[in-house]
């Protein structure tokens, strides 16, 4: 948090080096939560981007209590969540009330002990992209959060503005999920 | 335990968060019950597919663009006291 005092304090000043060094330490990240959602390089570009204006923009009022890396990851999660609600306005708001839905698994294959059956590299990718996006989207940005970011769950709450109680019930919800569709496909393959 | 317990507890339990006892019944649980360590196992190589798989970045000339605009844009923002 010192850090960013003297890092916002830098880019007052228009301090050329204080801002490469933020690009550097931040684009690449944000880049991977806007893919992460929104599945498009072109789209995930602007993200990124748009997320370093409205920085820039606010910087001189600049007075969040949370850290720069927490502003930055709200901004473009916020930015990459309104893109695909205009992308799919009716699909989105009917997977928010499904998020909550309880999950049992259901398919007991254990590929977790076998070489993995993808057909082609260009399947495992179209197959775990599609994974990720059936998510809704509350699970889905928790589980990029947490588990792609890395961000403890402490953190992932503050970009979300949840609790930390919601973030763990979120990323359990994610797993069990991603798990059953994987294990669905798998089955499939076994089948077939 | 019973199955749908193990279940509940999972996320808990790979993540290192479930007390102590909790624990210890979760393991005594995932000797014997066959679907419960598929569902465990399982859950733990979908993480780490998808993770290996979220890896992107930027492209290099993009990034480089990206930077001069953006750079740009901060030189330009006017510099107020406050
Ligand atoms: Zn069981």
């Amino acid at each position: 948090m010192a850090d960013d005092q003297h890092l916002i304090a830098a880019l007052r000043q228009r301090d050329t080096d204080a801002f490469a060094a933020l690009f550097n330490q931040y684009a690449d990240k944000l880049y991977r939560v806007a893919f992460n959602i929104l599945k498009n390089d072109a789209d995930a570009e602007c993200v990124v981007q748009d997320s370093f204006l409205k920085l820039i923009e606010k910087l001189d009022g600049f007075e969040e209590r949370s850290s720069l890396g927490t502003w930055l990851y709200r901004v473009a999660t916020n930015l990459s969540i309104d893109r695909i609600r205009k992308a799919r306005p009716t699909a989105s708001l009917a997977d928010d009330f499904s998020d909550d839905a309880p999950i049992m698994p259901a398919v007991f294959i254990d590929w977790a002990h076998t070489p993995e059956q993808w057909l082609s590299e260009d399947e495992k990718h179209r197959v775990l992209s599609a994974a990720i996006s059936q998510l809704p989207p509350k699970l889905h940005t928790t589980f990029i959060l947490r588990e792609i970011e890395g961000l403890s769950t402490a953190e992932t709450a503050s970009v979300l503005n949840a609790s930390t109680g919601a973030v763990k019930v979120q990323l359990h919800r994610a797993r069990l999920q991603l798990r059953e569709y994987l294990s669905t496909y798998f089955s499939e393959r076994v089948n077939h | 335990m019973q199955c749908a317990d193990l279940i509940t507890y999972l996320s808990d339990y790979i993540d290192n968060d479930l007390p102590v006892e909790l624990t210890r019944e979760a393991e005594e649980h995932l000797a014997t019950c066959h679907n419960c360590k598929v569902v465990l196992d399982t859950t733990r190589h979908t993480v780490t597919l998808l993770k290996e798989h979220g890896q992107v970045a930027i492209k290099p000339v993009r990034r480089k663009a990206m930077f001069a605009q953006l750079e740009t844009a901060f030189l330009k923002q006017p510099n107020q006291p406050g």
